[in-house]
């Protein structure tokens, strides 16, 4: 399970997630251009990704080890 | 081969968190050409990436706590005298009040009562309300903006490995891009450090590390870099440690205390008060304190307990404290399934990190002009010891911004050193052409598992003597981490870190024969506070080797 999750349905590619996450753990595609999370691991469950989202289309979801 | 950038500045300021940008934005104003470079972005980056909710501030409204006598009086009992207040004097005092009204003048929300007033509370055994409870959400941004617009050259995804310098003045420093790998030199006349503090060097109790409570991107790499540079680090011994919700270690405590919440245990108790004379109004060291030996006389788990809030109260609390503070908070409650203001929330000690709050008196030591020991190098911020919590940071970075540009003025551009800036550029980009099979997660998990058995919470001078004999032979291994790209190699580099403030913290430890600060340092073998230990420790390091002098309280 990702802790970021993506709706692609709504997702502009505009790449604003992965210029504000402090840990630079989200990349873009290169061939869709959509951003896809590529360190999970590294995760520090901010939620900079997802406040200035344009499209609203980011949830997080905390595994389950830190409910 | 890896290509190079070379930029040449009068004011280098590494770290765009809240600190550092507000440090590059002040020496901007001085009239000199500033570079800020950190190794995310610098829109949402730091702490306060995605939001802050406490703003404190001393605004001479009348009563008496509202004043800086006060407030210093108060900060010195806190710190035990083992920082100098006049740092928080010429730093933070001089600047708290016109802040806030410049963070107004910017739109952000400081004014969130009723009346059209400020909302101020205290907590952490404060003797008036200097929380103002803010919404913070655009702070970030915003401040990064203005710096900008000013003028500041912002250079993002570099991470800077080490500071270069000439004849004992700080003089630049050296750093990598963390996608592409291109190598950046900058040469500088004044380098001020903003990196904040260190994390993720204690096993977390969910098992994630980098489910932090700050963030855990602040790997100590401005501490690091000081100490290779000549600067001294303070009482690194001084672990912290709060109070989070159960397996999500977010900001909440401040929040929670400042609101009148209660910490209780298994059976329902109060027990804050058994520990300190304030309960849940004492220091934040008080509270791991009291919930430590809570769990481990069986009286666990414990929990923040809001049901007796008023309604207004819990509102303020769930809708503008701590989804501002940390912005997934109510994610967390949703998807475990409580509700904060009609269930207890469990609580844990939080992992242990370098500080970076208020009344902390570990990091980088700097006199009342944000000067290191080293000719150029300033600090400010968490990194350096001075004053705590995110006013305090920002008050104190622009000081070391202000500091810094004023002395670029009167300095002339120093040299290179054309084979230091060799060595390091190998030193770099070792961990890529490194045969050996580890890779960076594997060398950072031993780590903390060395930290979290010998270093903890409860010390003892064999476990301590053990940890560092771990730490040394982890540091033999260090070479055999192979890094595949920026990411990895950044992350590795932080580890380099990571190991020498780990090292730092564990001869600091081992020294020092007494216990203080409650779990801040722990001595099972010396349990009492010691009126003879009741000093700084002062760290430098020396052709490898970590020197100790001490240092006197100040009065």
């Amino acid at each position: 399970m990702l802790p970021i999750q993506i709706d692609y349905k709504r997702c502009n590619g505009c790449g604003i997630c992965e210029k504000n996450c402090p840990g630079d753990l989200i990349y873009s595609d290169e061939k869709t251009g959509l951003p896809y999370i590529k360190y999970p691991d590294e995760c520090w469950f901010c939620g900079a990704c997802r406040i200035d989202c344009p499209k609203n289309c980011l949830d997080i979801k905390f595994p389950l080890t830190s409910l | 081969m890896h290509s190079e950038h070379f930029i040449q500045t009068d004011v280098l300021v590494v770290g765009g968190g809240s600190a550092g940008t507000m440090a590059a934005l002040e020496a901007k104003k001085q009239g000199v050409d500033v570079v800020l470079v950190d190794k995310a972005g610098i829109y949402r980056s730091g702490c306060g990436a995605a939001g802050n909710d406490h703003f404190l501030s001393v605004l001479e409204t009348g009563p008496d706590w509202d004043t800086p006598e006060v407030f210093l009086k108060w900060y010195q009992r806190l710190t035990q005298g083992l920082v100098d207040t006049k740092i928080a004097e010429n730093t933070f005092l001089k600047r708290s009040k016109q802040l806030t009204v410049e963070l107004e003048e910017m739109g952000i929300p400081m004014k969130e009562g009723e009346d059209g007033g400020y909302i101020r509370t205290r907590s952490f055994a404060q003797p008036g309300d200097y929380f103002i409870n803010f919404d913070g959400r655009a702070l970030k941004p915003k401040i990064s903006k203005i710096a900008e617009s000013a003028g500041v050259k912002f250079i993002t995804n570099v991470a800077v490995v080490d500071l270069l310098t000439n004849q004992g003045k700080v003089v630049g420093a050296v750093g990598f891009h963390i996608r592409t790998g291109e190598f950046y030199i900058f040469q500088a006349k004044a380098v001020v450090l903003a990196t904040g503090n260190a994390t993720r060097m204690y096993e977390n109790p969910s098992g994630l590390p980098f489910n932090a409570w700050h963030s855990p991107y602040n790997t100590g790499s401005a501490q690091a870099m000081a100490l290779r540079a000549g600067a001294e680090v303070k009482n690194p011994e001084f672990v912290n440690y709060t109070i989070t919700p159960k397996n999500f270690s977010a900001s909440a405590l401040n929040a929670v205390v400042g609101m009148g919440g209660y910490l209780v245990n298994a059976k329902g108790e109060r027990y804050v008060f058994k520990y300190h004379e304030k309960g849940e109004q004492g220091p934040r060291w008080a509270m791991p304190w009291g919930t430590y030996w809570e769990e481990v006389e069986g009286r666990g788990p414990c929990y923040f307990d809001l049901r007796h809030l008023s309604d207004s109260a819990k509102k303020h609390l769930i809708e503008h404290l701590l989804p501002v503070d940390k912005n997934t908070f109510m994610d967390y409650c949703e998807q475990k399934g409580i509700d904060p203001g009609t269930d207890l929330m469990e609580v844990q000690i939080s992992e242990g990190q370098h500080p970076a709050f208020l009344g902390s008196v570990s990091g980088i030591f700097v006199d009342e002009h944000c000067r290191t020991t080293v000719p150029g190098l300033y600090a400010g911020g968490a990194c350096a010891v001075g004053i705590g919590s995110l006013a305090g940071s920002m008050c104190f970075g622009q000081a070391a911004g202000a500091e810094a540009g004023a002395y670029a003025q009167g300095t002339e551009m120093s040299e290179l050193v054309q084979p230091q800036v060799d060595e390091l550029r190998e030193l770099t980009y070792a961990p890529m052409s490194s045969r050996g099979d580890f890779n960076y997660t594997e060398a950072e998990n031993k780590l903390r598992q060395i930290m979290s058995d010998y270093v903890s919470i409860s010390r003892n001078e064999e476990g301590l003597a053990a940890g560092l004999s771990e730490l040394k032979a982890l540091k033999k291994l260090f070479g055999q981490i192979k890094a595949e790209n920026g990411h990895d190699l950044m992350r590795t580099h932080e580890l380099r870190d990571l190991l020498l403030i780990s090292k730092a913290i564990t001869t600091g430890a081992l020294d020092r024969k007494e216990s203080r600060f409650g779990l801040s340092h722990y001595r099972r073998d010396f349990p009492e506070t010691k009126e003879e230990w009741h000093k700084s420790t002062h760290l430098s390091l020396k052709d490898g080797v970590l020197n100790i002098r001490y240092v006197e309280p100040y009065n």
